[in-house]
């Protein structure tokens, strides 16, 4: 939203390079030639796949039914899945629980706090 | 007997004694007054535009691990990025929990008013549904800490003597997982 609004107010040098990548784009499109073509793919891939994790720990305190509800409550997670995530907390220790950017990771890290779970943010391949 | 029932769109019927009432209520009120311990002053006659942008220094975690647990690190093993999101995030966290506890101060604070005789009875929505069973989580986890809970089963504790002062406070803790349980138990999705 702050980003959209930034735009309006300023439409500066990001917006015009925007149009400009826009405009290659374009003119590679009707130019078919396979590696240039593939190129924008593979950037967008690797920006869609953002490597962070929401990890759920086990902890003494927190009862079974209660761990499953928050996961179904704030993920709206299915029953079964939850509680699969649950018995992995509960039997290796941890679970990964949710992924995505690290700002989602943090919105749920904190949500997770929120509910008294223990719960902690990394990179994916950690 | 305290227990919770289930209602429509959520809600919950809660039937409570009226001392579990009066003492859920002060323990509830101690959860408030232990989240807002060790916060950063307001600066006084500070620009209120300048506030609003300055999330302020990164913060070491609190002292008491009671608190430690209740507003945890947000990274393991990374000193750095634990103090950057405890300082975006921590203040909000203490805020909700606070209103969560505050949620069911003031829901036993209404019912101690009207003078009711025999269990208290009344309605929770499913909105303070939540805020109750977080503030008994929160509760628990705070007693846990305090009574040195290491691990699932509360550690033996029936085993303690009967003049052992950390009796009254594992009963207590037993007693609000029984509550929570049953909280949960009733609120359907």
């Amino acid at each position: 939203m702050r980003s959209e609004q930034g735009k309006d107010r300023r439409p500066s040098p990001p917006c015009f390079r925007d149009l400009i990548d826009w405009a290659t784009i374009a003119s590679v499109t009707s130019t078919p030639d396979a590696a240039t073509l593939e190129r924008p793919d593979t950037e967008q891939h690797a920006l869609v796949e953002v490597p962070w994790v929401t990890l759920v720990w086990d902890d003494p305190v927190n009862l079974m039914s209660y761990v499953t509800f928050v996961f179904i409550d704030y993920f709206h997670y299915s029953k079964p899945k939850a509680h699969r995530l649950m018995m992995q907390v509960h039997t290796d220790g941890k679970s990964v629980v949710s992924s995505g950017s690290r700002e989602e990771m943090e919105r749920d890290v904190q949500a997770m706090h929120s509910y008294g779970l223990w719960a902690t943010l990394q990179k994916g391949d950690a | 007997m305290s227990q919770f029932r289930s209602r429509r769109k959520g809600g919950v019927h809660v039937e409570l004694p009226q001392h579990a009432g009066a003492l859920l209520n002060n323990l509830a009120r101690q959860l408030v007054e232990l989240l807002s311990e060790g916060e950063p002053q307001e600066r006084v006659g500070g620009d209120p535009l300048e506030e609003l942008l300055d999330f302020g220094a990164p913060r070491d975690r609190p002292a008491d691990p009671a608190l430690q647990r209740l507003l945890p690190d947000g990274h393991r093993d990374d000193d750095v990025a634990s103090a950057e999101f405890r300082r975006f995030t921590e203040a909000t966290l203490r805020q909700s929990k606070i209103h969560d506890a505050t949620v069911v101060v003031s829901c036993l604070d209404g019912l101690a008013a009207e003078e009711v005789e025999g269990d208290l009875e009344f309605e929770l929505d499913a909105v303070q549904a939540r805020c109750w069973m977080r503030c008994l989580t929160d509760l628990r986890l705070a007693l846990a800490t305090r009574l040195d809970i290491q691990t699932g089963e509360a550690d033996g504790w029936e085993n303690l003597a009967e003049d052992d002062e950390r009796l009254p406070l594992f009963e207590i803790y037993d007693w609000l997982g029984y509550l929570l349980e049953s909280l949960v138990d009733s609120v359907r999705h």
